[in-house]
């Protein structure tokens, strides 16, 4: 696939800049997409429920955020470091930025120190393929530099809010960069209303790294990705096949649950599985493991399209995306839902 | 204190990891090592060719003052012994490396005009010399619960036209690894096999000559494989085979 099939065109009007709570609303009072094979429908979040049945299986994700944007200083001043993805501790790739709305790469050097409060950090070296990202390795704890010094990660469209709006219903496990914020609109009442209808849950946990990329080259497949980890458990993967099995569908609720669970796939289904992947899901690919998503609107010219793709085919990406601008949606975290279902 | 003995007492410090790498003057162990150097651990690299594993050498003490580079082929015990006394003397060896491998013959012969000496040659360099490196090194492997990595290569599974010999032999070296593994669990030392993918190196242009391989990524690609792996526990991935390159890298269940 060639970039430009990745582009498209969103007025900046369309993005969400505040949470739906603080415009005096719920975090499910967002409106909700649903593209059917016949055609679009457009919806409020509390409809879900309609377009789901029972015996559907929703997946979500169970990893939560953490204050991964460390303010820092180096031999090029004063700049941001926002953690992408764990190794070790010590040992993270993270994405040097000059500012919350300004990006690098930076001119910045392996062996260049930073530091971050009382504590230092070497820049290692570059993230093959991904200039703007770097390995880093810091004298203390990276989770305890964030705890003590980070931030949430956000950029220019938005303000920093406290950490908890970053947190969903089924945040439990802290180590993702970046909320997985698909899963932000459902709220108590909306997960009560969807078991009513039969609907179940399972759980993975997979920690998302810094925001989707923007595909660099002209060959959207040659895009270097960078891996994050992820687990599926056994009760997950059973939960997964059983429903296929039933004849139900299983719907991500969000990008990351669908890395993680075709991840996991084989051709005989999901397995358990522990590991950190760099599964770059597009329509040459397809999707296997899960039927359908639920997700928000993502940017231009990122791998989030591509995947995308894998459901809709890039025609049908586009159709949504010309609808969703037409009607005007709200992009990015804070913004409207999108539920769509694979092509088979 | 002045300066100079400043610098000597910080390089005799004991350092917190140390790694042993084969055949790293160029190429995949170079690269591994430089990432290893810039993390601070101890080195121990080795190469048959002086001039590029100065070079080497030198590159790598920009990062930390610990690096022994010794010359010689992996086949000579003696050579072998210099190595071991090396990171000996650091009283660890946190991971070993075999790298240093031979490709054999350049054009890659079929497998039935192979030439015998270099056949047994290439099984020399692959398999066996590691083997005697792990023997060898057990007693720093056990005290540091280290882990060993063997650098193998599709080839092993292939049945690719020309690449029989050296196929055969890193097919026998992933059979010897996963047999460590089991036989070396016991003692807490992880063993694995690594297929680093293609990459354009020297040995990678040595098996394709006069061709261009520059659509082939440089070994800096496998980075993110290392940081993975030299964070996982050496128990919990050892009897694994690795791909470098993969999307996924898993912990067996």
């Amino acid at each position: 696939m060639r970039r430009a099939e990745l582009v498209f065109e969103r007025p900046e009007g369309l993005f969400a800049r505040t949470p739906p709570e603080t415009r005096g609303r719920g975090r499910d009072d967002v409106r909700l997409l649903v593209t059917l094979p016949d055609g679009h429908r457009h919806a409020r979040f509390e409809d879900l429920p309609q377009f789901l049945r029972a015996g559907d299986l929703l997946v979500v994700n169970e990893s939560a955020a953490i204050p991964a944007s460390l303010p820092a200083e180096g031999p090029i001043g004063r700049i941001l470091l926002n953690l992408c993805t764990r190794f070790r501790s010590d040992l993270w790739v993270a994405e040097p930025r000059w500012s919350v709305g300004k990006p690098g790469p930076l001119p910045v050097h392996a062996r260049d120190e930073l530091h971050v409060g009382s504590s230092r950090v070497r820049l290692l070296s570059e993230y093959p393929g991904i200039p703007r990202l770097w390995f880093a390795r810091a004298a203390r704890p990276f989770e305890s530099l964030a705890a003590e010094l980070g931030g949430p990660i956000h950029y220019g469209y938005t303000d920093a809010w406290p950490m908890e709006t970053y947190q969903t219903l089924f945040s439990r496990v802290p180590g993702s960069a970046e909320m997985p914020s698909a899963a932000r609109p459902i709220t108590s009442r909306i997960r009560e209303a969807l078991e009513a209808a039969g609907v179940r849950f399972a759980p993975i946990l997979l920690h998302t790294g810094v925001s989707s990329l923007e595909i660099e080259g002209e060959t959207v497949e040659a895009q270097a990705m960078y891996p994050e980890p992820f687990s599926v458990s056994r009760e997950a993967a059973d939960a997964v096949n059983r429903t296929h099995a039933a004849g139900g569908r299983v719907i991500a609720v969000g990008t990351t649950v669908v890395r993680a669970l075709e991840s996991a796939w084989t051709p005989e289904g999901v397995r358990p599985r522990i590991a950190y992947t760099r599964l770059f899901v597009n329509p040459d690919r397809g999707v296997h493991a899960v039927d359908g998503l639920l997700t928000g609107f993502h940017d231009p010219v990122t791998s989030h399209l591509a995947l995308l793709g894998a459901f809709l085919g890039m025609d049908g990406v586009r159709d949504a995306y010309t609808e969703a601008v037409r009607e005007g949606y709200l992009w990015h975290e804070f913004g409207d839902s999108h539920l769509v279902f694979a092509s088979r | 204190m002045t300066p100079s003995t400043a610098r000597t007492a910080r390089a005799k410090a004991p350092p917190a990891k140390v790694a042993v790498i084969t055949g790293a003057s160029r190429g995949l162990g170079r690269v591994l090592a430089g990432f290893l150097a810039k993390q601070g651990t101890a080195l121990v690299i080795d190469a048959r060719g002086g001039a590029e594993l100065q070079s080497a050498a030198d590159d790598l003490r920009a990062f930390t003052p610990a690096v022994v580079a010794v010359r010689g082929d992996v086949r000579d015990a003696r050579h072998r012994a210099r190595l071991l006394k090396a990171a000996g003397e650091w009283g660890r060896i946190d991971v070993l490396v075999n790298n240093a491998s031979d490709l054999g013959e350049s054009p890659l012969p079929p497998l039935v005009e192979a030439d015998r000496d270099r056949f047994l040659q290439v099984f020399d360099v692959n398999v066996l010399a590691p083997l005697a490196l792990v023997r060898e090194a057990l007693p720093l492997l056990t005290r540091s619960h280290g882990l060993v990595v063997n650098i193998t290569s599709d080839a092993a599974v292939g049945g690719y036209p020309g690449w029989g010999v050296y196929g055969a032999s890193k097919a026998a070296l992933e059979l010897v690894t996963k047999t460590l593994a089991a036989e070396l669990k016991e003692r807490g030392v992880g063993v694995v096999s690594v297929d680093p993918g293609d990459m354009r190196t020297r040995m990678h242009q040595d098996a394709f000559p006069g061709q261009d391989i520059s659509d082939r990524p440089l070994p800096d690609v496998t980075l993110p494989f290392w940081a993975w792996l030299l964070s996982q526990d050496p128990m919990a991935v050892s009897g694994g085979r690795y791909q470098a390159q993969a999307a996924v890298w898993e912990v067996p269940a």
